[in-house]
């Protein structure tokens, strides 16, 4: 955590060296979250008061505003119907000026996703704007499970499947599916 | 331009790197520096670089972090509202700034608890600066500065900026949609050129910028390309509300921004910057300090330099402080894409004879209403001034707009010899200065706002007489021959040497 910089903010105007003025301009980390947290702070009173059907978040026990867990239930009509995944969401210190990064806790075969629970989804990527928000990405992430981006897989097999085969995608859809704890 | 060419200039001019660390928004500083890093590139900056400083003397360098278009014209539009001190300006700025959300939240489809707490920063700002300007101009433009190097502060403001350029984007669609590549259409645009937090700006945005925050401020923005492109001047485009080419509002501030491929910083005219020879009389002599200013910067620049400076360099100096001077008028050349001629760079070669030729300070006397005497030619630069003047006002000083026409001819006198390698000449052709529009009030030259009409009439006016002609000089035209400068040869008749007499600064008729 960079304390110099906030003692540089509570000065008085005027009194700006360059050398400080420099430091202001370098990266930070712990100092932006200011912002951040009452923007989070904004997004959860959004969440509790017009949450949208199928999905939910909520920050995580240990009190850290930065990390949320998320939950969205998998869409009628498609081979996740029935079934609730976890997410964990890590917001950077600029958010919402990055994205959050987002990752399924819950164990899925899905083409955007790999084993390891990462995401291939633009708007969390370069794509992403301040405006959207945890909402929006975990509504994204529930229509990314109907709608794969089958170009640009992060699972291969599981993209050719989706085209070719439903019945045995849905079988991998639920042999890898197991509900987890929280943690 | 082929587009090999042009690919070949983009590699090229791609090897500049703006600065990836230090402040967001750097100090003040002098625009030498950007010479002298580009001292050893190839002659085409070389030369470019070296004759910037003459016409702007200061820059502030900006971030290169994908916002430096944004947090650039962002910056530059607080300093600019600061400069103007005036608070209920600023309190209209808040009242126009928080309406627009409702631009944002409609048009822009965001919901306003998605960017009211960037939009928070903005006003907050705007208010602080009110309340501290009051008390110290000085500290309200450290606060500025410092406000604008703290990251949570500045990124709030960029992007709320992002949002106003983005829902402007959507609500006007028809008017820019064909300045969009490629199929992305208007929402796809917005995506990924607007809205992405460290997206640079590119063209478009500039333009929507322009609109949406500067132009209904009545903010002009120039900038200035540095780029590979041909000639040994920087090519600049003028961004104001125009009618038919001309500016609407001629004495409005001027926001300059250096634009290097894929990076921008803020340059200055700084007028106040600089010390020695000041001459603090009137509003006019100081506009003519403005040459010798200009001048000690020339002494510096050779300094840092050491050999490149020529005697051009010189000359196009003098042109662009001689603009400020009431009633100077360069010759009109044709239009530079488009745009009117007193904004393209000035090329050197323009010698001091052409110059003086054009001449015509306004005259402190009443002009005698006989309108037949009022050639185009002799109509044409005193009706320029107000025009003439406004590129080159500082903006710390806007109510200046209004130089006194009264005053002009003495500092022309007083100045030009010692200061001006032109200027000898200067007062060997007042011929036209008699013929000049009467200006009912010493504030009419400042009023006035040339029509359309007459604007072009004066374009037509390619060709300025010269008068330097040895031909010339021993006509009896050449009123060097006369003790009084204002005398008419061509006018004179003996039957109204008592009228003629008269004639004058003190006349009254």
């Amino acid at each position: 955590m960079n304390y110099e910089m906030e003692d540089t903010q509570n000065s008085a105007p005027g009194s700006l060296p360059p050398a400080q003025a420099a430091k202001l301009g370098a990266p930070r980390r712990a100092a932006d979250a200011q912002s951040t947290t009452k923007r989070l702070q904004t997004e959860l009173m959004q969440l509790m008061t017009s949450s949208a059907p199928g999905i939910s978040a909520f920050p995580s026990a240990d009190g850290n505003l930065l990390s949320w867990t998320a939950t969205i239930e998998g869409p009628d009509d498609t081979p996740y119907a029935g079934l609730t995944f976890k997410l964990s969401f890590a917001f950077p210190s600029n958010y919402p000026y990055a994205p959050p990064t987002v990752l399924f806790k819950t164990p899925i075969y899905h083409p955007n996703v790999d084993f390891s629970g990462r995401i291939c989804l633009d708007i969390l990527k370069d794509k992403w704007t301040a405006a959207y928000n945890i909402q929006t990405v975990l509504l994204s992430l529930q229509s990314l499970l109907g709608e794969p981006n089958n170009a640009s897989p992060l699972n291969g097999e599981a993209a050719e499947l989706w085209d070719k085969d439903a019945v045995e995608f849905k079988r991998k859809v639920l042999s890898r599916h197991r509900d987890i704890d929280d943690e | 331009m082929a587009e090999h060419d042009l690919e070949v200039q983009e590699a090229l001019a791609r090897d500049f790197q703006p600065a990836m660390e230090g402040p967001l928004v750097g100090e003040k500083r002098s625009s030498h520096a950007i010479a002298e890093e580009y001292a050893k590139a190839d002659p085409i900056y070389v030369a470019k670089t070296a004759a910037l400083p003459q016409k702007y003397s200061h820059y502030r360098p900006i971030l290169g972090d994908g916002n430096c278009g944004w947090r650039a014209t962002g910056f530059s539009y607080f300093e600019t509202l600061l400069a103007l001190r005036d608070a209920a300006r600023l309190e209209e700025e808040i009242a126009r700034l928080t309406s627009l959300n409702n631009l944002i939240t409609t048009v822009g489809g965001v919901e306003e608890w998605l960017f009211e707490d960037m939009v928070a920063e903005t006003i907050s700002l705007l208010r602080d600066l009110v309340t501290t300007m009051q008390s110290s101009p000085d500290a309200a433009e450290q606060l500025l500065l410092q406000r604008f190097n703290n990251p949570e502060v500045s990124n709030a403001i960029v992007y709320h900026l992002r949002m106003l350029a983005s829902a402007w984007l959507k609500g006007n669609a028809a008017i820019y949609q064909d300045f969009i590549h490629g199929d992305l259409g208007v929402e796809g645009y917005c995506k990924e050129w607007l809205d992405a937090p460290n997206q640079e700006i590119d063209h478009l945005g500039i333009m929507l910028l322009i609109d949406v925050l500067l132009k209904p401020v009545g903010f002009a923005v120039e900038i200035i390309y540095l780029d590979r492109s041909a000639g040994s001047q920087v090519n600049s485009h003028m961004f104001q509300d125009e009618e038919d080419g001309v500016p609407t509002n001629p004495g409005s501030p001027i926001i300059h921004l250096l634009y290097r491929p894929s990076h921008y910083d803020i340059l200055y005219q700084d007028r106040s910057a600089s010390l020695p020879l000041q001459q603090p009389v009137d509003d006019v002599v100081r506009s003519s300090d403005i040459q010798v200013n200009r001048a000690t910067d020339f002494t510096k620049h050779q300094i840092v330099q050491g050999s490149t400076t020529t005697l051009n360099d010189f000359s196009n100096l003098d042109m662009n402080s001689l603009l400020s001077i009431p009633g100077f008028c360069p010759p009109p050349t044709p239009s530079h894409l488009g745009f009117p001629a007193q904004y393209t760079s000035i090329e050197p070669s323009y010698t001091g004879s052409q110059l003086s030729a054009s001449i015509s300070p306004v005259s402190p006397a009443r002009s005698p209403g006989d309108v037949s005497n009022l050639s185009v030619s002799a109509g044409f630069p005193s009706q320029q001034t107000a025009n003439l003047i406004s590129p080159t006002l500082p903006p710390q000083h806007p109510a200046q707009n209004a130089f006194p026409p009264s005053n002009t001819q003495i500092p022309i006198h007083g100045h030009g010899p010692r200061l001006h390698p032109i200027s000898p000449s200067l007062p060997a052709h007042p011929s036209l200065s008699p013929h000049a529009p009467d200006p009912s009030s010493p504030s009419s030259a400042s009023s006035f706002r040339p029509s359309k009409y007459e604007w072009e009439a004066a374009a037509d006016w390619q060709e300025p007489v010269v008068f330097q002609t040895s031909t010339f000089k021993n006509s009896h035209y050449n009123t060097a021959h006369y003790n009084n400068p204002n005398f008419q040869p061509e006018e004179w008749n003996p039957e109204s040497e008592e009228a003629e007499s008269s004639r004058g600064r003190k006349r009254s008729t």
